[in-house]
């Protein structure tokens, strides 16, 4: 047995006790030995992940000294750590004046942020999960060679042209395996998607409807993109709906939701810049 | 008893009056151009810090003198230049001085000559931000305005809301946000790479540097990155309702890494590797296409 055919089984099988020919390759072989280790690892952390996590002190910190720079809170009103359990219901009753919405609604993010990146397995591949979702694609699908549509807004090089597309002699992308390959959200990460949408739904609420900035350039500017993301958010938060395991949604979905954050402070912003 | 034809001249008389008179009123309400140049000598490497949170066009080029040169010019009485110079550090600030009373699209343009080696931090609202031949960190911030650069080299951030970049002979690392600002990166020697559009398109015409690592995402909108045939890099492309385009397929050979990419079943994948594959180029596009081509 070879390496590859080694993570073949480990693929599909999983760290269940492997077959004697697998083992035998696993005892001579030393980068094997290591994926097997570092698999083990995936695993048992991945099992020890909480449903809920708080977010870090420094997160907490963060969010009180920017609060008492912008003058928005005093010491003796300082934002305490948040009770274990009900951390999110804590934050919105510190922010529920609308100016500060913005601000929560992107620290926010950022936390949940830290948190999807720096958990663990979070963006493996190889750890092992039974996924029955359908499938989304025809066998075939992973070629290369689909149909190329028009795009709209093209990049303005003066070089790009549209050829009719080749077929690629070298994709020889993995066949979508029906299991082992996507993770299915926790629920912890579906409740930050959810208070994601929701925290920022309120702060759009909460927009200024004069022109922003008093500049119509800009608060056009401002609005349309604002309507870019949503429609982009909904298309993806669709998706999801329909297949929660889907990670590459899920991460447009998170940036989505974090450009949105921002986007929605420098409205905040230019409408108070005014005042 | 007045003649009619008098009476005629007088009204005719009267309208023309009035009009030169408002004509007179508004040139005067809408004021003179104000212009005005300052020189800030520096010793080492400086940091320009410019704040305009008016409308405006800010340029920088560079010159072999430790000066700073600042020329700014703006509407009489519409928009406050605050200049003031720290050590080495120069900052600027041009804000609005008109009530928010009413709708008022002010603007505040800038010239800035630096010294070669100066770091920058520009934010403006909807003008072009032009950076010409400066070597030093960057950050770049505009709502609806444009970025181009010109044979810059540092660690350059540009986040702009609408606005596009031009990065052209760039060099360094860098890294770009936007909504729906597009992203051309043309002729470049960047060592790392890192852009990000939602709506926006994507071009990266030039050569990859061995070791650097290239990201780039657009959630609609095309990317497309033309390599050249002595480039050696490792690609992975992925999309998720869009195209992968691959117009290379000779030059791509089978991934030489042992990387196993486990292909997810939502999206469609190209894998591949160019020479020896030592940069890291990875593609992605939600519902966009991704195209790969090499340069004639």
């Amino acid at each position: 047995m070879e390496c590859k055919e080694l993570e073949a089984v480990l693929a599909e099988e999983g760290l269940s006790p492997l077959p004697l020919e697998a083992r035998n390759h696993l005892a001579v072989c030393a980068a094997c030995q290591d994926l097997v280790a570092d698999l083990s690892s995936i695993v048992s952390a991945a099992q020890r992940i909480p449903a809920e996590v708080n977010p870090p002190d420094r997160i907490w910190v963060s969010l009180r000294s920017q609060l008492e720079a912008e003058g928005i809170i005093r010491k003796p009103q300082m934002v305490e750590s948040a009770p274990v359990g009900s951390w999110w219901s804590g934050l919105a009753q510190i922010f529920r004046p609308r100016a500060l919405a913005t601000v929560a609604a992107t620290l926010f993010l950022v936390a949940g942020s830290i948190y999807l990146v720096q958990r663990p397995g979070m963006r493996t591949n190889k750890t092992v999960t039974n996924s029955t979702a359908p499938q989304t694609h025809p066998p075939d699908a992973a070629k290369n060679v689909v149909p190329a549509p028009v795009q709209q807004g093209a990049v303005t090089s003066p070089k790009i042209h549209v050829p009719p597309v080749r077929s690629a002699r070298v994709t020889a992308p993995p066949q979508p395996r029906e299991s082992h390959t996507e993770l299915m959200p926790s629920p912890s990460e579906n409740a930050y998607f959810g208070d994601s949408a929701t925290v920022l739904s309120q702060t759009e609420d909460a927009l200024p409807t004069r022109e922003l900035a008093n500049n119509a350039a800009v608060d056009a500017s401002l609005r349309q993109n604002l309507r870019t993301l949503n429609e982009f958010i909904a298309e993806c938060e669709a998706r999801l709906k329909q297949y929660p395991q889907d990670q590459l949604t899920r991460e447009y979905l998170n940036m989505a939701y974090q450009q949105k954050a921002e986007l929605l402070t420098a409205m905040m912003d230019s409408g108070r810049s005014e005042h | 008893m007045c003649h009619p034809d008098k009476v005629v001249d007088r009204s005719m008389l009267f309208a023309v009056g009035t009009a030169l008179f408002l004509c007179g009123a508004s040139v005067a309400l809408a004021g003179t151009n104000e212009q005005q140049e300052r020189h800030f000598k520096v010793k080492d490497r400086p940091v320009v810090i410019l704040d305009n949170i008016v409308n405006g066009r800010i340029e920088v080029k560079s010159w072999k003198n430790p000066e700073v040169v600042v020329t700014s010019s703006s509407v009489e009485g519409k928009v406050t230049i605050d200049i003031e110079q720290v050590g080495d550090r120069i900052d600027i600030n041009a804000s609005s001085v008109v009530s928010s009373s009413g709708p008022h699209d002010v603007e505040a343009n800038f010239q800035l000559v630096v010294p070669e080696q100066t770091e920058l931090q520009l934010r403006t609202q909807t003008g072009l931000i032009l950076v010409e031949q400066v070597n030093g960190d960057m950050k770049l911030q505009s709502v609806a305005g444009d970025v181009h650069l010109k044979e810059v080299s540092g660690y350059i951030i540009v986040k702009t809301t609408g606005g596009s970049l031009i990065c052209t002979l760039c060099s360094g690392k860098l890294e770009f946000t936007s909504i729906s600002g597009s992203a051309q990166i043309l002729q470049p020697s960047l060592t790392n790479v890192n852009l990000m559009t939602t709506t926006g398109n994507i071009l990266y015409d030039g050569d990859f540097i061995r070791t650097g690592l290239y990201t780039m995402n657009s959630g609609r909108g095309l990317v497309e990155v033309r390599f050249s045939g002595s480039d050696s890099f490792d690609l992975n492309a992925q999309t998720y309702r869009g195209t992968v385009d691959n117009q290379a397929a000779d030059f791509l050979k089978p991934e030489a890494h042992g990387n196993h990419h486990a292909q997810s079943k939502f999206s469609r994948g190209l894998f591949g590797t160019v020479g020896q594959g030592l940069a890291k180029v990875e593609l992605s596009s939600y519902s966009g296409t991704i195209r790969i081509l090499k340069r004639n």
